[in-house]
């Protein structure tokens, strides 16, 4: 008996070992055996022809373990976006289209200071922008007001 | 019995004591939550909220206290509180209602173009963003500790409670401590951005606001939240709410128990709730020793935003606006205001700042509702 466990357990040990570590781009999991297609300092693209499901599901079980990420369907490509502090910012995978001839194009991209600074900006303008609409029509309404306001007086 | 008997019943009933558990750590916190009682007590700093959030601190730091953990299936005391209070994200609302209850919009009414001081104030809530990102916080912590700038409390709470639960305690301190102390942070700043000549213009007196006005106004900002920063609304809706309660004149009894009795209770609640998250184990890191210094700078950058945005609104306007008051864009309703009126006061005794400064205060609070509601689309 003492044996057999023994056997068992240099069995699964040998299996784990031989199972390939998932390679990584700025520790962002690159999918197995996908053509480089483009590779600079911050940013990997990678062509495959696995099916988009496959792709998919492969990185919510990478990632599954992480947190602050966030999963966005933007309909043509899954977007996923990391709102922690790693490396890398994004992974986007497209969904396939006659423009990437049938296969899934997966692009990481790095944390970048432009994305941040950007979406900064657009946000502080989109503070403006509901203060002026709220300024507008409080504008509107206080002229329409303060007109009936003063024909009712006289 | 013999005695080693009796010294093992005596050592048994000892350890249920909190005295064997004792640790330096706790120790620390003690001195932390006196600290924020002092505060509120002897200097009179926003004590409605740092009177029952350092009692929190104090309570909480004690061993083997059944306040925030689990028994019996269920939450302790403050863990119901909490749960139900801010992982709920009530709290902040129903206090929403009652400062709307409580808030009189005509001076923002009367002129709206302040609106732009609001948002112009909120440049600080964004600035320290980049800088929190630096130090090393998650985006999502980095907005929670970004808005203390805007000088609003339960927006802070909201916020941090929906992107970084874990930072609620020490953000909420930031940001109730240094609203109390606007009147020291801003004066600098103020004469700094500002020129004599400037310090001295005279606004012209605001015109009446109608009551039809008045009660247009917190249905049409709902609206307008509701629709361009829906993730915010429950937060100002709440306090357009209660602002159309007290507008309308006809519910009386239910803006008096908003203003008052509600107001007065989830205050408490909410208080005390905060504090209780600021166990020995949370608390005490780099982190909200940071934040407590990132959000001194915050509400100095918004300070100068404000400023700046009345001077700039200045170049295009024929009627100029006394830049004092764009600190007030700073939500810390009235104290920011006040302030303005002092400063205005020093150089030119007969220039009344107060309601002119209260315009841009009150939008500060629409506009740090709407930074708040940017961030949470940016994470959703």
């Amino acid at each position: 008996m003492r044996i057999l466990i023994t056997t068992m357990i240099w069995i699964l040990v040998s299996a784990a070992s031989q199972c390939p570590a998932v390679e990584k781009f700025l520790e962002a999991p690159i999918f197995p055996n996908a053509q480089v297609l483009k590779q600079t300092d911050s940013k990997l693209v990678l062509k495959t022809q696995e099916g988009f499901s496959e792709v998919l599901a492969f990185y919510k079980k990478s990632l599954s373990d992480m947190k602050d990420i966030k999963f966005r369907d933007w309909g043509h490509a899954i977007y996923i976006e990391d709102d922690g502090n790693r490396p890398w910012h994004s992974i986007t995978i497209a969904k396939p289209s006659q423009s990437s001839g049938n296969g899934v194009v997966i692009t990481i991209r790095k944390d970048s200071w432009t994305w941040i600074f950007s979406t900064l900006l657009l946000r502080y303008v989109g503070v403006f922008v509901v203060l002026v609409v709220i300024l507008i029509c409080m504008s509107i309404s206080g002229t329409l007001l303060s007109k009936k306001f003063k024909a009712s007086q006289q | 019995m013999t005695a080693n008997e009796v010294l093992d019943l005596l050592k048994g009933v000892f350890l249920t004591t909190g005295l064997s558990h004792l640790s330096f750590k706790l120790l620390v916190m003690w001195a932390v939550g006196a600290f924020f009682i002092y505060l509120a007590i002897a200097k009179r700093y926003e004590p409605l909220l740092l009177l029952p959030i350092g009692f929190g601190i104090f309570i909480v730091n004690f061993p083997l206290v059944p306040l925030m953990g689990w028994s019996h299936g269920h939450g302790e005391l403050l863990r119901i509180f909490y749960h139900y209070g801010l992982e709920w994200e009530v709290i902040p609302c129903i206090i929403f209602l009652g400062l709307g209850a409580m808030t009189d919009f005509g001076p923002l009414i009367a002129n709206p173009k302040t609106l732009l001081v609001g948002a112009g104030a909120q440049l600080g809530v964004f600035v320290t963003f980049t800088g929190t990102v630096l130090a090393g916080f998650t985006l999502k912590e980095a907005a929670s500790v970004s808005i203390i700038g805007g000088a609003d409390g339960p927006t802070t709470i909201y916020l941090t409670q929906h992107l970084a639960p874990q930072l609620l305690g020490p953000n909420a301190l930031a940001a109730y401590s240094y609203m109390a102390m606007v009147p020291l942070i801003q004066p600098a700043i103020m004469r700094l951005l500002t020129n004599d000549k400037e310090r001295k213009i005279k606004m012209k007196q605001l015109r009446p606001v109608s009551k039809q006005e008045k009660i247009i106004f917190p249905l049409v900002t709902a609206g307008i939240i509701a629709l361009l920063v829906p993730s915010v609304t429950p937060l100002m809706g709440m306090f357009m709410f209660g602002n159309l309660m007290r507008e309308s004149g006809v519910v009386g009894r239910l803006t008096e128990t908003a203003q008052e009795s509600l107001m007065n209770t989830v205050t408490i609640f909410l208080g005390i709730s905060v504090g209780a998250t600021m166990h020995a184990d949370n608390f005490l890191s780099w982190k909200p020793l940071f934040i407590f210094g990132l959000g001194l700078l915050d509400f100095a950058v918004c300070t100068v935003g404000g400023i700046l945005t009345v001077k700039l609104m200045n170049i295009f306007l024929k009627e100029k606006i006394n830049p004092l008051i764009g600190s007030a864009g700073v939500s810390a309703v009235p104290m920011a205001a006040r302030v303005s009126q002092l400063m205005g006061q020093k150089y030119d005794k007969t220039n009344y700042l107060l309601m002119h400064a209260m315009g841009p205060n009150l939008a500060g609070v629409i506009g740090s509702a709407a930074a708040a509601g940017m961030f949470i689309a940016m994470f959703d």
